[in-house]
């Protein structure tokens, strides 16, 4: 007797849960998952279904992702995936197409940046993901300082230039000379340092600016050409002589924050950080940094793409999310509160221009800024880089025998990678 | 027996916090005396051992050993050996090492060391163990190491905190005798603690009884049991028990009766009490008359223990209730219940003042 | 009789039997599975196991300078650690064994560190040493110190390393060493006072021979977890600066979660534990004849 209302309530449990679906994602601790948090009950007022982040480092992302990829039914609905690990998810197949429901829906995704797309979105003529929010990385300087008339009259006393934004690679080490004062606790720049993937992303802006490059069309590596010895030296020297100590330890936490509390001239870093910057409860030096493509020939760039496991427990709620946090509306009112625009329409929109008068030099960054190596080995590839550019820094390791034998190990991957 | 005072114990007291364990005592050991401390758990005999030792602080007074006061020394400086209830023994060392040990640390010479060694196990019997560890000895054996240890220091006076406790009772008698042996032979003074009367009273020279951290009686083995100076005393020494009774005295013209028991005693100590407690001994009672002085005492009989050698027998008082102890030897037909009269002599009755409990 | 203790014993099999069976789920498949991957060129990109490769993973391994260069480290940081902790452990514990009044309270103080979770000791100390930002650094300009390079230099991380486990896990060997410490009987020591030693030879001649098997085992145990010491390097370096702080268990998990590369990460597993066994076995036999 006692089994019929058992089953009646059962019953009753297993309907509720059938309409009120939970989507759950790994997320990384940055400003853009906390504006799509603050909107995520809209997400759930309009659709029913609940969203769950697991907010966590970028560290912890990649090992938390990998064992529910392999499962045929994994804890992860939809995954925001970091442009190098698109090789890897691309060759094990671990991502989903999204052309059908791109069709279904007709989502149109020539609104996104063409730079993006090739990063996080489209792997051949497939679409895998809807590109989340781009970090093309930056150089952010202290403004006030180079207004000061005193210094311009220094700086050009002593180096024959005028003192303004640097556009030239030459001019910008000129100004980290002249800013740097160790006695005062001023440096010139703060490097992240730290090992791979902090020192891997900075030093490659240091490799793009001077002209180098990572390979060629053909997959021959280019790391052993002069411009990249110059630019490792340019680090290595930046790191030691004109940075903070400790730096070779530095995530882009702890470089940020030696920024912000006032105590460097310059930090290259990712775009999205010039909204922390001026973000009181976090920063010093409110309204005082500028953001500038990397002097010289161009930065790295760096996007998060939106992707639906092929292991998702709710492949089609998954979807709605996407486009629901895609859509124009959610996308221009993420980017109102800081976020990384990665959408042309965001970037145009008049309204966020007034807000974001840095917006036209984004789309310059965006523009410019040069790819990583991407293909299925680009982490390893990574780990390689961050130990030989730190062991250079140490001085553990001739940078010429650094990039050798980053070259050959680049050049060893895509050759196991059928690249070459 | 040598009188000189060897060693003094000068207003000596001992308080735990609050709790006085040692009360300000004052006694003289003599030289080469088998001293006993005697007393039930907790009186402050090991308490006062362990002071002298130097192995427990002072709270006031002092400790004076051959006119020497001692009482701040280490307890290394005091040249005084000691031997532990559970024997102390260190357990890692074999044999010949624990007992070597404080010579060791005094750096003598080997050959030195050798000879100790060799006339210690040959005088204790402990020769075939010297290679031997302390979880490979029996309880008797690791008794005999542990005074082995204490005498090769060549110590001026031996402290034994009750040594003899852990032991079966047989292996208990023995030791006694060869302890009383081995005192005689080195001639060197001992301090012995022990709760247990009986080894108190065959091995001491002298007893010093304590109760609560006071000394209640001091003297020979003969003395406390013959003249205990207090009802305690009374009981404490006592094998297996002591009657201790309580009586109203009726005054006569010159002499007094002790109601209880029905007879006359003459003494002068009665003289001004009503009431007073008695005791007589139970191997003091007789079933058959010896002489004629002796008086009478009916009893019923309660119980009787088999004691094997002897038996003793609790009985009732005709008409007054109180229990009272008699041993009688093994030949006898007395049955429980039975009424019976029991014979003793006057001269054995100890009287002790009803409040004090001081003998008069 | 025989048949109710055949009963018995067949029903005493069958309780034990559950806990039994999830033991050997949980301990001996995952170890088995581990040594058959080793034996394949197996990655998490390619799921097929059908590449046997036999030993081949494992002479990569032994050749490969960089898990030499990580071996090493491993090694003369688990020595240090272990040392300082049982050093340090045995001084403070036979002081607290001395302590009546209040030894509660030192107790708990000294126990706080080992509660805190591993991650979030790395990650406090990592805030605590920021060179220029950390309290650290701050602290010690007041006795006129120059700020140290915590974490950024090579041969001072891989000390600051060492610091910070042993102040996170010193109470461990505290604990350990305390309560063989509280065990031993009073007695010897008073007989040894008799006897003439002073308090260097009581602790030589007594204290050491008792707490041998107490500190053989915590030795032991200590030696194993100090070689998978992992969440202090993944906080605080990432194995930097350059390989200086490189350890064993950080160097396998890039290798199964960056390179996905399970087979390499397999062998360099079973290594590991044959390494540790060949280490620990002695000191095993050792302990099992202290046991007097």
């Amino acid at each position: 007797m006692k089994t019929i209302p058992l089953l009646i309530s059962l019953l009753f449990i297993f309907n509720m849960n059938a309409n009120a679906v939970t989507l759950r994602a790994v997320m990384e601790n940055v400003p853009d998952t906390g504006f799509i948090q603050e909107l995520l009950p809209e997400f759930t007022a309009k659709t029913g279904i609940e969203v769950e982040f697991e907010v966590m480092g970028y560290g912890e992302m990649h090992p938390k992702l990998v064992p529910s990829l392999i499962a045929s039914t994994g804890s992860y609905d939809f995954m925001p995936v970091d442009f190098y690990w698109v090789g890897e998810f691309d060759k094990a197949g671990w991502m989903m197409p999204l052309d059908d429901f791109i069709k279904k829906d007709e989502f149109d995704t020539s609104v996104y940046f063409d730079s993006l797309m090739d990063l996080t979105g489209r792997i051949g003529d497939t679409t895998y993901m809807l590109p989340f929010y781009n970090y093309a990385m930056g150089l952010t300087v202290r403004k006030d300082l180079l207004d000061d008339s005193s210094n311009q009259a220094k700086f050009e006393d002593k180096y024959g230039m005028k003192l303004k934004l640097p556009t030239e690679w030459d001019e910008y080490l000129n100004q980290v000379e002249f800013f740097t004062d160790k006695d005062k606790g001023f440096y010139g720049v703060v490097n992240q340092g730290g090992k791979a993937d902090p020192i891997a992303m900075e030093w490659s802006n240091y490799l793009f600016a001077r002209g180098g490059d990572f390979h060629d069309d053909n997959w021959n590596g280019l790391l052993t050409s002069n411009n990249a010895l110059e630019a490792l030296k340019d680090y290595v020297s930046m790191v030691n002589n004109y940075g903070p100590l400790g730096a070779e330890s530095f995530g882009f936490d702890e470089a940020f924050n030696v920024a912000a509390q006032g105590n460097a001239y310059s930090y290259l870093t990712y775009n999205f950080f010039l909204n922390s910057y001026n973000d009181p409860e976090q920063s010093a030096v409110v309204g005082k940094m500028e953001l500038i493509p990397v002097p010289g020939e161009g930065g790295l760039n760096g996007a998060w793409g939106w992707s639906i496991p092929k292991s998702s427990p709710n492949a089609e709620a998954a979807w709605e999310f996407l486009k629901w946090v895609e859509s124009p509306d959610i996308a221009k009112r993420r980017a109102a509160l800081g976020g990384a625009p990665t959408r042309k329409d965001v970037f145009n929109d008049p309204d966020l221009n007034e807000q974001f008068d840095h917006y036209p030099l984004l789309k310059d960054l965006l523009a410019t800024a040069k790819n990583f190596p991407l293909f299925t080995y680009t982490p390893q590839f990574v780990e390689v880089m961050g130990t030989e550019l730190s062991k250079a820094v140490i001085g553990e390791q001739d940078p010429a025998v650094a990039l050798k034998i980053m070259n050959d190990e680049l050049e060893a991957l895509a050759a196991k990678d059928g690249k070459r | 027996m040598n009188k000189n005072s060897y060693i003094q114990l000068k207003e000596l007291n001992k308080t735990f916090n609050e709790t006085v364990a040692v009360n300000n005592i004052n006694l003289e050991i003599y030289e080469n005396e088998f001293f006993v401390l005697l007393g039930p758990s907790g009186c402050g005999k090991s308490t006062t051992l362990r002071m002298i030792a130097g192995l427990e602080d002072i709270t006031s007074g002092e400790v004076i050993a051959n006119k020497i006061n001692i009482s701040q020394l280490d307890p290394k400086d005091r040249n005084m050996a000691f031997v532990f209830q559970n024997y102390a023994l260190y357990p890692h060392m074999n044999v010949r090492k624990n007992i070597s040990y404080s010579l060791k640390l005094r750096k003598v010479s080997h050959e030195e060391m050798e000879k100790k060694i060799h006339w210690v196990s040959n005088l204790l019997k402990i020769d075939q163990l010297l290679d031997r560890k302390p979880s490979q000895l029996s309880g008797g054996q690791r008794q005999r190491v542990a005074l082995g240890r204490s005498l090769v220091r060549d110590p001026v006076a031996f402290l034994l905190d009750e040594p003899l406790s852990n032991l079966d009772a047989q292996l208990r008698v023995e030791m006694r005798h060869e302890l009383i042996k081995l005192q005689k032979n080195l001639a060197k003074t001992f301090i012995y603690v022990t709760h247990d009367q009986i080894e108190a009273m065959t091995m001491a020279s002298r007893i010093c009884i304590m109760n609560n951290g006071n000394i209640l009686q001091i003297g020979t083995p003969k003395e406390v049991y013959e003249k205990p100076n207090s009802v305690f005393v009374a009981r404490f020494i006592a094998n297996p028990v002591n009657n201790i009774l309580t009586t109203n005295i009726k005054h006569q013209n010159h002499s007094h009766n002790l109601e209880c028991l029905n007879i006359e005693l003459k003494r002068e100590c009665l003289t001004n009490r009503d009431l007073v407690y008695f005791s007589i001994r139970p191997e003091n009672f007789y079933i058959e008359k010896n002489n004629s002085e002796m008086a009478s005492l009916k009893v019923e009989i309660l119980q009787i223990e088999n004691h094997g050698h002897d038996h003793l027998i609790s009985s009732t008082i005709e008409n007054n209730n109180q229990k009272i102890y008699f041993r009688l030897n093994k030949f006898h037909n007395l049955i429980i219940g039975e009424s019976i009269n029991i014979y003793f002599n006057t001269n054995d009755i100890l009287l002790f003042d009803i409040n004090s409990e001081e003998a008069i | 009789m025989n048949k109710i203790s055949y009963y018995n014993r067949r029903f005493g099999y069958l309780l034990a039997s559950p806990a039994i069976l999830i033991l050997v789920l949980i301990i001996l498949v995952p170890i088995t599975i581990s040594i058959i991957t080793s034996f394949f060129d197996y990655t998490l990109i390619d799921r097929d196991l059908d590449k046997f490769t036999g030993l081949k993973n494992y002479f990569s391994v032994i050749n490969n300078p960089k898990f030499i260069n990580s071996f090493f480290v491993t090694i003369s940081f688990v020595i240090f650690v272990v040392l300082f902790e049982f050093l340090l452990g045995f001084l403070i514990a036979i002081l607290l064994n001395k302590v009546t009044k209040f030894r509660n309270i030192y107790y708990f103080i000294l126990l706080i560190p080992l509660l805190i979770n591993p991650v979030v000791v790395g990650l406090i100390w990592r805030m605590f040493l920021h060179p220029q930002l950390g309290i650290v650094n701050y602290l010690i300009g007041f006795l006129g110190i120059s700020p140290v390079n915590w974490l950024g230099d090579p041969q001072i991380a891989f000390v600051t390393i060492i610091f910070v486990d042993i102040w996170h896990q010193v109470s461990f060997m505290i604990i350990l060493l305390l309560a063989g410490l509280a065990s031993i009987p009073e007695e010897p020591y008073e007989a040894a006072r008799i006897d003439g030693a002073n308090e260097f030879r009581q602790f030589l001649d007594i204290t050491l021979p008792y707490m041998r098997p107490v500190i053989i085992i915590t030795l032991l145990i200590r030696l194993i977890f100090a070689v998978k010491t992992y969440d202090l390097i993944y906080i605080m370096t990432k194995g930097g600066p350059g390989e200086a702080t490189d350890l064993i268990s950080y160097y396998i998990y890039r290798s199964a979660f960056i390179s996905l590369n399970l087979g390499e990460a397999a062998s360099m597993s079973v290594l590991l534990l044959i390494i540790i066994c060949v280490i620990i076995f002695p000191l095993f036999k050792y302990m099992n004849r202290a046991d007097e």
